[in-house]
């Protein structure tokens, strides 16, 4: 594979090298609430929050095959939130002993003009969605239930409509390089939701 | 043996008897311990026959003749009911003993591991210790074992002192013999409360007529085996209930699917023509290249046409976005405002406008296009 057109190694100096742990999973919409209930049983006690997001994708192509990907996210039920900027690396499955995808990841809250530069850039939108669900945190780690809705219109947020009857489950843990003990406690959270979700690292390009 | 036997010792010039009760039986040639009248303190008979000395002589003083045999017998049987009464205190000890060791690693047990036990192994030591009852009891009722109720236990000394001895005789709990202590250890009897209690219940049990008992069992019974029911039944359902969510709460195509989406939209832009080789195609007229408006072959290519017509067609034309196959023909006017704004938002002129290039543009890059989709990761 030819060089990325944005270096593709992990950013270092100034923030340290933060790598995301993940596993990934999905519930059938009338599981949900079983779901809901041993998350909030299983995680810390928290109020149960909920989000919606609009993501778009952007990519910016140089002249090589593999374009340079940013991930924009905005709230859509809190206004005023900040714009969060999101990179993130070539998913690396690793072996058996290491129980989560794990991929370099680099996060940043923007504002809301965030579109605008990314244009200017040369970037240019390859697709968006809306999630919508819950969020749930125990220590470090992040659960997100989520449904991903296809936007109908270009651009036009009003208009969705549901990818699946299921909700995306995601457990990831952000973490600095190494720390793959971390996924031994992904490992055993994930257990305690078997058998109503399988979380697993999917690796995407098996999708393509 | 020590000191029991030397009370039992008659002894002679002139002392007394002391401090020992004899169990004996009323004829001494027997041992049948169930003859009428048994058991008979034979004291005073006893004492007379030994004490009695021969008139005409004064020291020391013998057992007259004709009870001299009668005496032998007795003492005789008395030496062998001793060596009973020692080997059965003996058993009954070690078996207390067992007993006590038991519990003892029983309490431990509970107090110190009570976070990682079982019931298994609590009902283990529970049968280990209702065995050695069983075996303590076994030795209680055996024959040879002289009835202990006979037995009577006299405090000859009461001191408020400490007795070392004692001490460590009871294992360091009871360090003085005084009047507070002896009451309550040389208890044969329970409390009078609780003495008063059990008569109650006795003659309670005893009251109550055969028929009354018997429905009061056979009602009690029927309670039970309710309750049992009720008990398993519940078992059974919260079984099944076990069972029932082996109904799919799952489904791995579900998950491949929104996998694939978050990770590279796939199946996100359904207006993006299916088989388009991935999002970065530079000039590939696919839904996120119309979508940006901001691809750069795009606009090479419509930069030369006229454009008078912008206001008109942008609300007709954002109508037909989704009808790629209908375009109407004045498209190209529009052609300036879209150049004039390379990186304007996504724009519907460019979209409509690209359409139609669509299969020129196709045709022009597929070669190329199909060896890049191959190197493409995205």
């Amino acid at each position: 594979m030819e060089a990325p057109p944005v270096t593709m190694m992990p950013v270092t100096g100034g923030t340290i090298n933060m790598m995301e742990y993940l596993l990934q999973g999905s519930v059938l919409d009338h599981s949900l609430e079983s779901l809901i209930h041993r998350l909030r049983g299983l995680c810390d006690n928290m109020e149960p929050e909920t989000f919606l997001d609009h993501e778009m994708v952007f990519l910016l192509k140089g002249q090589q095959a593999s374009p340079f990907v940013l991930r924009a996210r905005r709230s859509m039920d809190r206004a005023g939130a900040p714009w969060h900027l999101r990179y993130l690396g070539q998913p690396e499955m690793g072996d058996k002993n290491r129980h989560a995808l794990v991929r370099n990841c680099v996060d940043i809250a923007t504002s809301e003009n965030l579109t605008d530069f990314l244009m200017e850039m040369g970037f240019r939108m390859d697709h968006e969605f809306v999630a919508k669900g819950h969020l749930f945190r125990k220590g470090i780690m992040k659960i997100m239930v989520y449904k991903i809705f296809r936007i109908l219109v270009p651009g036009n947020t009003d208009s969705t409509e549901a990818l699946s009857l299921s909700y995306l489950v995601e457990l990831s843990v952000v973490a600095p390089a190494g720390q793959d003990v971390v996924s031994d406690d992904m490992k055993n959270f994930a257990e305690q939701l078997k058998p109503l979700v399988h979380l697993e690292k999917i690796d995407p390009k098996r999708l393509m | 043996m020590g000191k029991r036997n030397q009370l039992v010792e008659v002894l002679g010039s002139g002392k007394r008897l002391k401090g020992l009760r004899v169990d004996a039986v009323y004829n001494p040639n027997t041992t049948d311990r169930k003859q009428p009248g048994y058991p008979m303190p034979m004291r005073s008979c006893y004492l007379t026959g030994v004490c009695t000395p021969s008139p005409w002589l004064f020291s020391p003083p013998f057992y007259v003749s004709y009870s001299f045999i009668w005496v032998t017998n007795l003492f005789l049987l008395v030496q062998r009911e001793e060596k009973q009464l020692e080997a059965s205190l003996d058993a009954l000890l070690s078996q207390v003993a067992d007993l006590k060791n038991s519990l003892g690693s029983f309490i431990c047990k509970l107090e110190n591991e009570y976070g990682r036990l079982t019931w298994p192994s609590v009902l283990d030591s529970f049968a280990l210790l209702s065995g050695q009852l069983n075996t303590l009891n076994k030795v209680l009722k055996h024959e040879k074992t002289p009835l202990f109720r006979n037995q009577v236990i006299i405090p000859l000394v009461l001191s408020p002192d400490r007795d070392e001895d004692l001490m460590r005789q009871t294992e360091g709990r009871v360090p003085v013999f005084s009047h507070e202590v002896v009451p309550d250890h040389l208890r044969t009897k329970p409390d009078p409360e609780v003495e008063e209690q059990e008569k109650q219940l006795t003659t309670d049990a005893a009251r109550i007529g055969a028929d009354a008992a018997q429905k009061q069992i056979q009602s009690l019974n029927k309670m039970c085996s309710n309750l049992l029911e009720k008990i398993s039944k519940e078992e059974r359902e919260s079984e099944s209930g076990g069972l029932r969510p082996n109904k799919q709460t799952f489904n791995p195509t579900d998950t491949n699917a929104l996998v694939a989406a978050v990770a590279f939209g796939k199946g996100l832009s359904n207006w993006r023509p299916s088989g388009s080789s991935g999002p970065g195609q530079p000039g590939q007229p696919g839904a996120g290249t119309i979508l940006a408006g901001t691809s750069g072959l795009q606009q090479v290519q419509m930069a030369g046409a006229p454009s008078q017509q912008q206001p008109m067609l942008s609300g007709v034309q954002m109508a037909q976005a989704g009808q790629p196959g209908k375009m109407p023909s004045g498209i190209k006017t529009n052609i300036k405002s879209a150049s004039m704004h390379p990186y304007q938002r996504p724009s519907c002129l460019v979209f409509i406008l690209a359409v139609p290039l669509r299969c020129k543009v196709k045709k022009l890059l597929g070669q190329e296009e199909k060896k890049n989709a191959r190197l493409q990761l995205w």
